[in-house]
């Protein structure tokens, strides 16, 4: 009998884009393949019966012959919506993203506006999500100076935006050495003054080693000034904390007390 | 006064920021500029909001004020010289150190500077002067500047700092002279209004000198010139002959005197006003004046002006004065001063709310005052937000057909805010919408239903009585902001000018508070 395919893949616009390129290339139809990546929270997902499981191995070619694709044939736009939900940590985006593009290479450019089709919409939604997060981080970011200079950050984003929020900062601080630990995923983004920033994997650093005890003065200001710009006649925790989830604040000086 | 000598500036930033909390405009909006790829900075047109205060109010800019000395004795304010408060003052040097190092750790999208008045405005100013010198020249800072203008400054020094501030800001105050008078006896109207008048004239000077046309005025004249298009092009779909019928009307019951008042109050009280701008160069690499515009802030509740006063000053200064942003600040009486109301029951947050939605509908919905408020209906409805309320006065309109009508139609219908506006007006080009497609294109419907139909059909056959929808729309939850009325889920009238995703696109703002 003629069973399901199902792609397994690495959690990474790479390694999704491998999937989708051996699917399609697979000649399976595409209502007979399942692309699914590696989650963040759970590895693999329930074993479906009568179901071939296919390891994909990331191929940076295919990848790249998919991205190529996207922006030829839909459209640099497309091609950004689909980047950011490969960076988001819904489950299941490898098969959104693969169904997104059979109907964008189908539609072309317009695809974009077809925001009453669930595939698209749901492919808009994950973009205002994560996009959402990217730009709290813009702001909830804090850099602490260690005694070298360097000024370190270290986030929990629930998606993957570490490459969404650095080019932000190498921009704003290019005479700075600058790091952002993600200490969800263990990914840290370096830069150095005039040169390029780069992403890279740290498996057995945890948030812990970025602990030195540095007495930074103008952490102490920043307190000060936190505490003081409250009006007490308008005190509203709860709109505090609609605007600024609580999630963000163990990463926040402002929020740390001794 | 005590003056303490030799205070930390751990102690100083305390006095400082205490003294500048209430001026509200915290706003780093229309300015994106990239970094030099040297020095540090860059800017946003979206803005950033780095933190939230304890009232739940956005902070993106280092507030403080330089110092919080002065020599005025305005009636509302805490650092009124007949208060007996302790003061500080910044030194310059202190103002660049704490502004770098914030920004570096990313506290902060720069400075919002203002300032008591210490020996006289133009002393204060200069100290202004060099600290923003200072930042832009030796630290090389290419981040966010707000900088207040002391009314009585000698305009050469105004047109010196407009090259170096992203924004300025003169504060009105109060929505009258009268009332001016009364609680700010050192300050006149025209002391105001001139150097707004100065910087909105030099920025002009300066935009049509370097061929830039400001994108905001732009749209706003985009949205004027669409009424005026509709209503000569006499087409029968658009609703915008029967409103602007019903404008021009009440425009020519209510007369043009409320809106035509600033300027005369100006043009009367300083002939020399069309002739302010004092010779002078920019500095080395700076090409725009005051790029970010000009902000104003009036104080509601403290004097017993309408809101449809309160308005027309706005759209006045919109008008007329091409201002970006006016806020609106619910008076606080900080001086237990027993010839002020009292503020003990809490200040006026949700009129000051419904200013604040008023204030949007001016500025991105096409709206003008006439059509929200007039004479003998003076105050906006506390029940009901201003859009829903105009609605309910114009159901002959309703409903409209989400296929077919145009964008600033659809903007008129009650719970479509600019965002839903543009997805329905995107989605339609590739499909006929039904209710269940704008439902899951998030759009709310709560609201909606009663002023739209889709391929020629309402959600629930509903009769178009006014009584009956008021009764509807008072039912849904009016989406205020947390802590003026309980069990509400709202998320914030920001005082922040502009949150959106896109930088580049300034309409898609945080629409939330009118949709
Ligand atoms: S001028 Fe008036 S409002 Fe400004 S600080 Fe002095 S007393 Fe306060």
């Amino acid at each position: 009998m003629n069973n399901f395919k199902i792609y397994q893949c690495e959690n990474s616009i790479d390694g999704i884009f491998t999937a989708i390129y051996q699917a399609w290339d697979s000649g399976y139809g595409h209502a007979n393949v399942k692309i699914e990546e590696q989650s963040e929270t759970n590895n693999y997902s329930n074993i479906e019966l009568f179901s071939d499981y296919i390891l994909v191995k990331t191929n940076l070619e295919q990848a790249l012959m998919v991205s190529k694709s996207i922006k030829a044939k839909i459209s640099l736009e497309a091609y950004e919506m689909v980047c950011r939900v490969a960076l988001s940590d819904y489950k299941g985006k490898g098969d959104l993203i693969y169904r997104f593009l059979i109907l964008g290479f189908h539609i072309g450019s317009k695809i974009v506006g077809h925001l009453s089709n669930k595939v698209v919409n749901s492919v808009f939604k994950l973009n205002r999500y994560v996009n959402g997060e990217t730009h709290h981080l813009l702001g909830f970011i804090r850099f602490s100076e260690r005694e070298n200079g360097i000024l370190t950050s270290i986030i929990h984003p629930k998606n993957n935006v570490l490459s969404l929020v650095t080019p932000h900062f190498a921009d704003r601080l290019p005479n700075e050495r600058f790091v952002i630990f993600d200490g969800n995923r263990n990914i840290c983004s370096l830069h150095l003054p005039g040169k390029p920033w780069v992403i890279a994997e740290f498996p057995d650093i945890d948030t812990s080693d970025f602990e030195g005890i540095v007495d930074d003065e103008y952490e102490n200001l920043w307190k000060i000034f936190f505490d003081n710009i409250a009006i007490k006649e308008r005190i509203n925790p709860k709109l505090q904390r609609n605007n600024l989830p609580i999630r963000f604040r163990k990463d926040m000086t402002e929020f740390e007390y001794v | 006064m005590i003056i303490q000598e030799g205070m930390s500036i751990q102690r100083k930033l305390e006095i400082l920021s205490d003294a500048a909390k209430f001026d509200v405009a915290c706003t780093s909006s229309g300015v994106d500029r990239k970094g030099n790829g040297s020095g540090i900075g860059n800017s946003l047109a979206c803005g950033i909001c780095h933190t939230f205060s304890a009232d739940g109010r956005c902070i993106s800019l280092l507030k403080i004020l330089f110092t919080n000395e002065c020599i005025f004795d305005c009636k509302y304010c805490i650092n009124r010289s007949s208060n007996d408060v302790v003061r500080a003052s910044f030194t310059p040097t202190e103002v660049c150190e704490l502004t770098m190092e914030f920004y570096r750790r990313n506290y902060i999208e720069g400075l919002f500077l203002s300032s008591g008045i210490m020996v006289s405005p133009n002393h204060t100013m200069e100290l202004i002067f060099e600290a923003l010198r200072m930042l832009r020249e030796e630290y090389h800072f290419n981040g966010y500047i707000h900088c207040k203008a002391i009314p009585g400054t000698d305009p050469v020094l105004v047109e010196a700092i407009g090259w170096y501030a992203d924004r300025m800001s003169v504060n009105l105050e109060l929505p009258t002279a009268s009332s001016l008078k009364q609680l700010a006896p050192h300050k006149s109207r025209k002391n105001i209004l001139k150097p707004i008048r100065q910087i909105q004239l030099r920025r002009e000077n300066n935009n049509e000198y370097l061929g830039i046309y400001d994108g905001r005025q732009n749209e706003r004249n985009q949205v004027k010139n669409l009424i005026l298009r509709d209503s000569n092009s006499g087409s029968n779909n658009s609703i915008y002959n029967k409103i602007l019928n019903s404008y021009n009307s009440k425009l020519n019951q209510a007369s043009e005197y409320n809106s035509v008042r600033l300027d005369n109050e100006l043009n009367v009280a300083s002939p020399e006003s069309t002739n302010v701008i004092p010779f002078s160069k920019s500095p080395k690499g700076r090409s725009r004046y005051v790029p970010a515009g000009q902000s104003t802030q009036m104080i509601i509740g403290a004097t017993n002006e309408s809101d449809y006063h309160i308005m027309s000053v706005s759209e006045t200064l919109y008008d007329n004065f091409d201002l970006k942003r006016v806020f609106y600040s619910a008076f606080v009486n900080v001086n237990n001063d027993s010839n002020l109301p009292s503020t003990v029951s809490g200040p006026p947050l949700l009129r000051e709310h419904r200013l604040y939605q008023a204030d949007w509908l001016l500025r991105f919905y096409g709206f003008k005052i006439a059509e929200l408020l007039t004479e003998k209906n003076p105050n906006f409805n506390v029940l009901l937000d201003p859009k829903c309320d105009w609605a309910l006065r114009h159901l002959e309109i309703f409903p409209v057909e989400v296929n077919k009508a145009d964008y600033y139609t659809l903007l008129r219908v009650p719970g479509i805010g600019v965002n839903s506006a543009r997805r329905i007006t995107t989605a339609r080009k590739t499909a006929v919408l039904d209710f269940k497609d704008l439902k899951a294109m998030g759009i709310v419907l709560k609201r909606a239903v009663y002023f739209i139909t889709c391929g020629g059909k309402m959600m629930y056959p509903i009769k178009l009585n006014e009584d009956f929808i008021t009764r509807e729309l008072l039912s849904v939850k009016d989406r205020l902001p947390f802590g003026i009325e309980k069990d509400i889920t709202y998320k914030q009238l920001s005082l922040f000018d502009d949150v959106s995703f896109k930088p580049d696109d300034r309409l898609v703002h945080q629409q939330i508070s009118l949709a």
